[in-house]
């Protein structure tokens, strides 16, 4: 985070200590933070932390496997109930949080077996469909969910002998809870599923032609989302401390697309950026005018795909680019009309470039 | 027995609606390529001008036609300054610019007419008719009637028109199509309106029933996008008959079915398909599609 891939050649960033320092540099800052700034700031941090991991979620289905999922939210609504099921049935809070990335790791793969099997865009359109039904659901199983009440848990004190807050001590849980799966994420997509996974969004005929089924990392990046949606419903459990059916509407799946998109789609800071953006921006916007909120989302969203389509992630590079008109603009036109007949190839793949911000 | 045949002609005009969404998208994929969320999210924003058109004191039928040629030049627009720029692109990115212009245009409704429900007035009496000693609702059959119209005017656009032929052309091979003279640009935008325009006639037609709200048609679009998986992308008759058995279906399961029961009716499509996907991946009509490297 501390060491930007965008700047070139510079031999300093290569050193070792300065590759270990940053690192480094920002555990302590982490470890610091949460002891010194106000219970606001620390309350807003942590609920950054749990939408940044469910946005980290989407982004491994989406952002890194190509495949548009719409239903991101009832997996985080679902490990969330999970998590208050057990909590208020006094689990063992180990065995919650497991079962908090299980079960909603295990109704992803069983959703992905089948809308899988349809190509493309179809995923979207089956996808949609899990806030949508999962809403009523939740109002209906009211024995496991209270219903429309919906349920509170409250699991997170302190310990006596630490000296901390309640909210000092959350942020730490959810930050060390976050960072290891965010660390364990940038391995994943780093290595040789993240490289099967590229090839997969990139052609899925070229895919298969090397021995790579698209069916089944479809499935897996599918799974591992729903498993990384599960854990940002515990950690929404943790810090919120209450779940409704409210919790995993169809408005709020949207948001998320959008705070992934905005943040920046298939990259790691990206999702940090999209969490901050979920979080934040509403808090903004409801200070001007509440109703206004789903507009400026709308026309944030559209702007940043037509302005900056790698999200806010790809602002620096954009930017130290931006000196020269960019290529991207003159093709605007699609290429099936006669008159832009001159660099129609480049026209389709400039998003793609422009979307490898692996930072 | 009387229950049952009434729940069949309200399940077909719910398809009915279902129906003219998922034709309107698959009108838009044929032509394009993409599909297009914000649909429902177009047709809420003209059933909205025609709804403030009636707060005006103009005739309904009056301001439902107003609402639809304000949606032929809304899709026409959409098309030329929005989407343009992402067809042919990747079709992840272009779907997720029609989410984002479902949430601008929800916003913009929300704005303008707040998120309260709005009643809007019925083209039909809410009376019922008896026909063979089953009590039929005069609504149901007209909301049927008026959508199988417009798809049947819009199938005699597509076959009989010269108009049509060249819509087909730019939906078969825009490339070849271009090659041959014919405005690509300005034909899409046509293909664009006249769905947005069918959208309009089913927003009109469903908004007095489930009362107008920003998100009035979001679980409508939920129904269209099973329609069109079930009925494949390919096939405009398919997408149709799918809807109109989602809408007949879902209205028995919710009444016969004890654990479904109306709130729960939307996961009756959703079935339908895991059911579907297992033994026919290609939808019900629609061709497999084979992919050349």
């Amino acid at each position: 985070m501390a060491t930007p891939s965008t700047s070139t050649a510079s031999s300093v960033w290569q050193r070792p200590w300065v590759r270990w320092a940053g690192p480094l540099l920002l555990v302590v800052v982490l470890a610091v933070m949460p002891l010194v700034l106000s219970e606001f700031a620390n309350q807003t941090i942590a609920r950054i932390g749990v939408y940044a991991v469910a946005v980290l979620g989407l982004n491994v289905v989406m952002g890194y496997t190509g495949q548009v999922s719409l239903g991101q939210i009832f997996f985080l609504g679902f490990g969330a109930y999970v998590t208050a099921y057990g909590v208020s049935n006094d689990w063992n809070i180990v065995l919650v949080f497991a079962l908090a990335c299980l079960a909603p790791a295990v109704a992803g793969l069983l959703v992905a077996l089948a809308a899988a099997r349809l190509g493309g865009l179809a995923i979207a359109m089956v996808t949609v469909a899990l806030p949508i039904v999962g809403v009523p659901l939740a109002k209906r199983l009211s024995d496991f969910t209270g219903g429309s009440q919906g349920m509170s848990a409250r699991f997170a004190e302190a310990p006596e002998g630490s000296g901390l807050y309640d909210d000092q001590w959350q942020l730490y849980i959810v930050l060390i809870i976050a960072g290891v799966v965010f660390l364990l994420t940038r391995n994943l997509v780093r290595g040789k599923y993240g490289r099967a996974f590229a090839i997969v969004k990139g052609n899925e005929n070229v895919a298969s032609s090397m021995g790579i089924s698209p069916y089944r990392y479809k499935v897996l990046a599918f799974t591992i989302a729903s498993l990384i949606g599960g854990v940002s419903g515990f950690l929404y459990m943790l810090v919120i401390q209450y779940t409704s059916p409210e919790t995993m509407t169809f408005g709020h799946s949207i948001s998320l697309l959008a705070a992934m998109v905005i943040g920046g789609a298939g990259s790691i800071v990206g999702s940090i950026l999209g969490g901050a953006y979920y979080v934040l921006v509403p808090q903004l916007t409801n200070e001007v005018d509440p109703s206004l909120t789903a507009l400026l989302q709308g026309a944030l969203l559209l702007a940043v795909l037509f302005v900056l389509p790698g999200g806010l992630v790809s602002l620096p590079r954009a930017l130290t680019r931006g000196r020269r008109p960019r290529a991207g603009r003159g093709s605007a036109a699609p290429p099936t009309t006669p008159s832009s007949t001159t660099g129609s190839g480049t026209a389709a793949e400039e998003p793609e470039t422009e979307r490898q911000g692996h930072a | 027995m009387g229950k049952f045949v009434q729940l069949v002609v309200d399940g077909l005009s719910t398809g009915s609606v279902y129906g003219a969404i998922a034709l309107a998208i698959v009108l838009v994929n044929q032509a394009t390529g993409l599909i297009n969320f914000a649909q429902g999210g177009m047709a809420v924003l003209s059933t909205y001008v025609a709804w403030w058109l009636t707060t005006h004191d103009v005739p309904l039928i009056l301001a439902i036609l107003v609402s639809i040629l304000f949606s032929l030049a809304l899709g026409a627009v959409v098309e030329r300054w929005l989407m343009r720029r992402f067809e042919r692109g990747d079709p992840d990115t272009a779907v997720v610019v029609t989410i984002g212009l479902l949430t601008l245009i929800t916003g913009i409704c929300g704005w303008l007419f707040t998120y309260n429900n709005q009643q809007f007035p019925s083209l039909f009496s809410l009376d019922t008719v008896s026909f063979l000693g089953v009590s039929i609702s005069i609504r149901s059959i007209g909301t049927t009637v008026v959508i199988v119209v417009a798809m049947l005017l819009l199938q005699g656009l597509f076959v009989g028109t010269k108009l049509g032929l060249a819509l087909r052309a730019v939906a078969i091979n825009p490339q070849s199509a271009a090659f041959s003279g014919l405005p690509v640009g300005r034909l899409l935008m046509v293909g664009w309106g006249l769905a947005a325009a069918l959208g309009a006639v089913a927003g009109a037609l469903v908004a007095p029933q489930l009362t107008l709200t920003p998100g009035m048609l979001d679980s409508t679009l939920v129904y269209a996008l099973a329609a069109v998986i079930l009925g494949g992308l390919t096939s405009p008759i398919g997408v149709v008959v799918a809807a109109w058995i989602i809408g007949i279906l879902e209205n028995l399961a919710a009444v016969y079915v004890p654990f479904i029961g109306f709130d729960l009716k939307v996961a009756v499509p959703f079935i339908l398909i895991f059911v579907v996907l297992i033994v026919r991946p290609q939808g019900l009509f629609g061709r497999k599609v084979v992919v050349r490297v």
